[in-house]
C-alpha cells in the first residue's frame, strides 16, 4: 500500500546513503539494531507497508557484505508469511538463537499469528517485526491494515506498537531481550510507515525500563539453591527406591542437557522426555526411556507408573503427558519441580519441592551438594526393573507386512543418521512415528510443533535449521496432509539450492484423525480421507526444482531408496507409501490413566504380562 | 468466591487490554473494574473483582505476573487474613 511518508525524512534517508553507518531513519534503525544483535538471516516477505524497512536490509546488506562477498543479513523470502515465521521458528529451535521475521500489515501480520501462537506455546524465542499503516490512518480500516497489537497481543509474549520514532530504536533492542530472557518467547513490534519513514537521532545502545518485567527476572535468575533446600531434596531423594528424571523442553532451551548428563552421573536416576524435551539426554544412553505420555513408549509409561519419585525439569505435566494428574505418577511420594517460571509450579500437579531458577545452575548445585556429601543413591534393583521394562515393553510392529510400515522407513533412515541429524516434523501420525523411531543423540536436533500442534510446521521449520546449519543434514519428516499446509515452500527449499531432505509418509489422509475416528467414532472418517486426492507428489517436487523425487511403494526397495535418498547432495524429495492403516501405539487414550494405555498388537502390554507370567518373549 | 486484585501496571497503550484479555481467555467475567494514576504518571493502578476458587485464583495472579507491563498483582484480603 501507498501511506503519505514524510518527505524530509525520506530525503534524509536517500541523501547521505554513505552515513547509513549511523542509523538516520526509523526503518534504518531497525536494520541496524538486527546487525548489533548478531542476526544472520531475516525470514520475510514484503509489501507495502514494511517497504522501508525492507529497502533498508537491501542497502545494508549493499554495503556491508561478507567477507566471502555473500549478505550479511540475507532476506529469505517464503511462498506465505506463515512460511517465514515457521522459518524463523526453525532457526531458533536448531540454533538457540533469536528467529526473526519481517512481514507487512494486514494479511502479513495476521498470516504469522499462527507461528507466534505456535513459538508462545513452545517457548521459542523471535523477534517479529510487522509493517503498519500509517499512525494517523490506524484505527480508519485503511487499506491492508489489522489491530495486530490487539491479535498478537493474546498471543505473543509482548507486543508493542511503536508510535514515537524516538522509541524505535530501544524497543527493537528491547525485543531481543525480552524474546531471550526468562522463558523465551515470541515479541512482536508493529511499526506504522511514517515510523519507518521518520528521522531519527541513533544512540547505539539503550533499552525500554520494563520495571516489573526486569525486576521479575533478577529475581529468577538471581535465584539459587541454598544448602536447606538441597538438604530437603537429598533427604527426599535418599528414602526413594524408585526415583525418575521428567524432562521437558525447558532443559534444551536452558542448554542444560549437559549439566543434566552430569546429575544423571552422579546419581543414577533414569530420564525419561516430553516431545519438546526429545534430544535433552542422550536417548541411546541406558538410563534413557525415551518419551513418556499419550504416545510415549511404553517402558516409559510403566516407569512412570512404578517410580516413587518425580524430579520434573523445565516440563509442565501438560495433557499429552498428565491427561488426568492426579493418576499420573500414582506412586510418587515425592515431587520435585525445577522451572524458570514460576507461574508453573504446582500449576497442574502439586509439588512436594521446587526451585525456580535457571535450570543448569540449580542441576549443578545440587551435583556439587550431592558429590559433597557423598550422596550416592543405591539404584541397582530399580535399573534392573527398567532394564527389563525397557526389553520386556520394546517398541515393536508387523514386520511381516506386505505393505510399508512407516516405523521401518524411520528405523532405516535412523541406520544412517544415528541420532544425529537434524529432523523437523508436521504434525499427526508422523510426527509420533519419527519421535519414538529415532535416536537423538544431542538437543537441538529434534523440531516439532508440540504444543500448538501445528500441521504444516516441518517443511518451513527444516528450511530455517538448514539456514542454522547449512553444513547438517536437516530431514523433514512429514505427513501427506502437513504437508499439503505448506507445499507452496517446497519452491523455496530449491530456490536457496538447500540440500534438505523431505520425506513424506502418504497415508492417504489425516491419519491420526482417522485413529481417533476409528477409536472413538466407529470409524466414521468425517473429513479425513484423502484417498481420492488428485495430488501427484512426485510431479508437485519435480514442478518446483527437486532434480531428485520418487515414489517409494515397494516394502523390498526401502532400504536401496533412503540410501540413495540420503546420499543425494542436493535437495530431495521422497513420498512413501505406507499402511494406510498404520497406528501410533503405544496409546493413553484421552482421560484415561497411563495403567490403561493401549499398546496396539506388537508391544507387550503389563496387562497381557500379568495373566501369562511364565511366557517368554515370543508369546507376542 | 469473590476476589479483589490490586494490580499496578505501566501506564500505557494496551496494558489494560491485556490484563483484561487475560482474564477473558480463561473464562473469568470480571465484574468490577476501577483503573486510575498513581503518584507516579508511569504507573497506574487497577483494581478489579472476580468470582473464582482459590486454585483458580492462584493461577490467575500468576499469568498476570507474567505480564510484561505489570509490575506487582497484590490479594489484598489475603494478604490482610494471613
Amino acid at each position: 500500500m501507498t501511506t503519505s511518508s514524510p518527505p524530509a525524512s525520506a530525503a534524509v534517508a536517500v541523501a547521505h546513503p554513505s552515513h547509513i553507518a549511523v542509523p538516520a531513519s526509523g526503518a534504518e534503525a531497525i536494520v541496524q539494531v538486527l546487525a548489533d544483535e548478531g542476526v544472520e538471516v531475516i525470514f520475510g516477505y514484503s509489501g507495502g507497508a514494511i517497504l522501508p524497512v525492507y529497502d533498508a536490509v537491501f542497502r545494508h546488506n549493499a554495503l556491508h557484505p561478507r567477507e566471502d562477498g555473500g549478505e550479511s543479513m540475507p532476506l529469505v523470502v517464503p511462498a506465505n508469511e506463515q512460511g517465514a515465521g515457521f522459518m524463523a521458528a526453525g532457526y531458533a529451535r536448531a540454533s538457540g538463537k533469536v528467529g526473526v521475521a519481517i512481514v507487512t500489515s494486514g494479511p502479513g501480520a495476521t498470516n504469522m499469528v499462527t507461528p507466534v501462537r505456535d513459538s508462545m506455546a513452545d517457548s521459542i524465542p523471535l523477534v517479529v517485526i510487522c509493517g503498519q499503516v500509517g499512525t494517523a490512518s490506524i484505527g480508519s480500516d485503511a487499506f491492508q491494515e489489522a489491530p495486530v497489537s490487539n491479535i498478537m497481543g493474546a498471543c505473543a509474549k509482548h507486543v508493542f506498537l511503536v508510535t514515537d520514532a524516538a522509541q524505535l530504536e530501544a524497543t527493537v533492542r528491547t525485543a531481543f531481550t525480552l524474546a531471550r530472557s526468562g522463558r523465551p518467547g515470541p515479541v512482536v513490534v508493529d511499526v506504522p510507515k511514517d515510523v519507518q519513514n521518520a528521522a531519527i537521532d541513533w544512540h547505539g545502545s539503550g533499552e525500554l525500563l520494563l520495571g516489573g518485567y526486569r525486576s521479575r527476572l533478577r529475581t529468577v535468575e538471581q535465584a539459587s539453591l541454598s544448602d536447606t533446600d538441597c538438604a530437603a531434596f537429598f533427604a527426599a531423594l535418599a528414602q526413594a527406591r524408585r526415583p525418575l528424571i521428567y524432562a521437558g523442553g525447558g532443559v534444551i532451551a536452558a542448554e542444560a542437557s549437559t549439566a543434566l548428563r552430569d546429575f544423571v552421573d552422579a546419581f543414577g536416576l533414569p530420564v525419561t522426555t516430553t516431545l519438546m524435551g526429545l534430544g535433552a539426554f542422550d536417548t541411546a544412553d541406558p538410563r534413557a526411556l525415551h518419551m513418556l505420555g499419550m504416545h510415549g513408549t511404553a517402558y516409559a509409561n510403566y516407569a512412570v507408573e512404578d517410580c516413587d519419585f518425580v524430579l520434573a525439569l523445565g516440563a509442565r505435566f501438560d495433557d499429552r503427558v498428565a491427561g488426568v494428574p492426579d493418576r499420573f505418577a500414582p506412586g510418587a511420594k515425592f515431587i520435585a519441580q525445577i522451572d524458570i517460571d514460576p507461574a508453573e509450579i504446582g500449576k497442574v500437579k502439586r509439588v512436594d519441592w521446587h526451585h525456580v531458577g535457571p535450570l543448569t545452575r540449580a542441576l549443578e548445585r545440587l551435583t556439587a551438594y550431592g558429590r559433597a556429601h557423598a550422596i550416592a543413591p543405591q539404584l541397582s534393583a530399580w535399573h534392573a526393573h527398567v532394564a527389563g521394562l525397557k526389553r520386556t515393553h520394546a517398541m515393536d510392529y508387523d514386520r511381516a507386512s506386505a505393505l510399508i510400515q512407516p516405523y521401518a522407513v524411520i528405523e532405516a533412515l535412523n541406520r544412517h543418521t544415528q541420532g544425529r541429524a537434524i529432523i523437523s516434523t508436521g504434525v499427526g501420525q508422523h510426527q509420533m512415528w519419527a519421535a519414538q523411531y529415532f535416536d537423538f543423540r544431542a538437543p537441538r536436533h529434534w523440531l516439532t510443533s508440540g504444543s500448538m500442534g501445528t500441521m504444516g510446521f516441518g517443511l518451513p521449520a527444516a528450511i530455517g535449521a538448514q539456514f542454522a546449519h547449512p553444513g547438517k543434514l536437516v530431514i523433514d519428516i512429514d505427513g501427506d496432509a502437513s504437508i499439503r499446509m505448506n507445499i507452496g515452500e517446497l519452491e523455496t527449499v530449491t530456490t536457496y539450492g538447500l540440500p534438505l531432505k523431505v520425506v513424506v509418509l502418504n497415508n492417504s489422509g489425516d491419519g491420526m484423525v482417522r485413529q481417533w475416528q476409528r477409536l472413538y467414532f466407529k470409524g466414521r472418517f468425517a473429513g479425513s480421507d484423502k484417498s481420492l486426492h488428485k495430488k501427484d507428489f512426485v510431479l508437485a517436487a519435480q514442478a518446483d526444482g527437486f532434480a531428485w523425487a520418487r515414489r517409494l511403494d515397494q516394502p523390498a526397495a526401502l532400504e536401496a531408496t533412503v540410501a540413495d535418498f540420503l546420499a543425494f547432495a542436493g535437495p530431495a524429495f521422497l513420498e512413501v507409501v505406507i499402511d494406510p492403516d498404520a497406528g501410533v501405539y503405544p496409546m493413553v487414550g484421552p482421560g484415561a490413566s497411563y495403567a490403561q494405555m493401549i499398546t496396539g498388537d506388537f508391544i507387550a502390554s503389563r496387562k497381557a504380562a500379568a495373566v501369562d507370567e511364565g511366557a517368554t518373549s515370543h508369546m507376542f | 468466591m469473590n476476589h479483589t486484585l490490586s494490580i499496578l501496571l505501566q501506564n500505557e497503550a494496551g496494558a489494560l487490554v491485556r490484563v483484561a484479555g487475560l482474564f477473558a481467555a480463561r473464562g473469568y467475567n470480571i465484574d468490577t473494574l476501577t483503573v486510575g494514576p498513581t503518584h507516579d504518571p508511569s504507573v497506574s493502578r487497577l483494581v478489579l473483582t472476580v468470582q473464582c476458587d482459590e486454585a483458580g485464583l492462584g493461577r490467575i495472579m500468576q499469568q498476570t505476573r507474567k505480564l510484561v507491563d505489570v509490575l506487582q498483582v497484590a490479594h489484598p484480603a489475603a494478604a490482610l487474613a494471613a
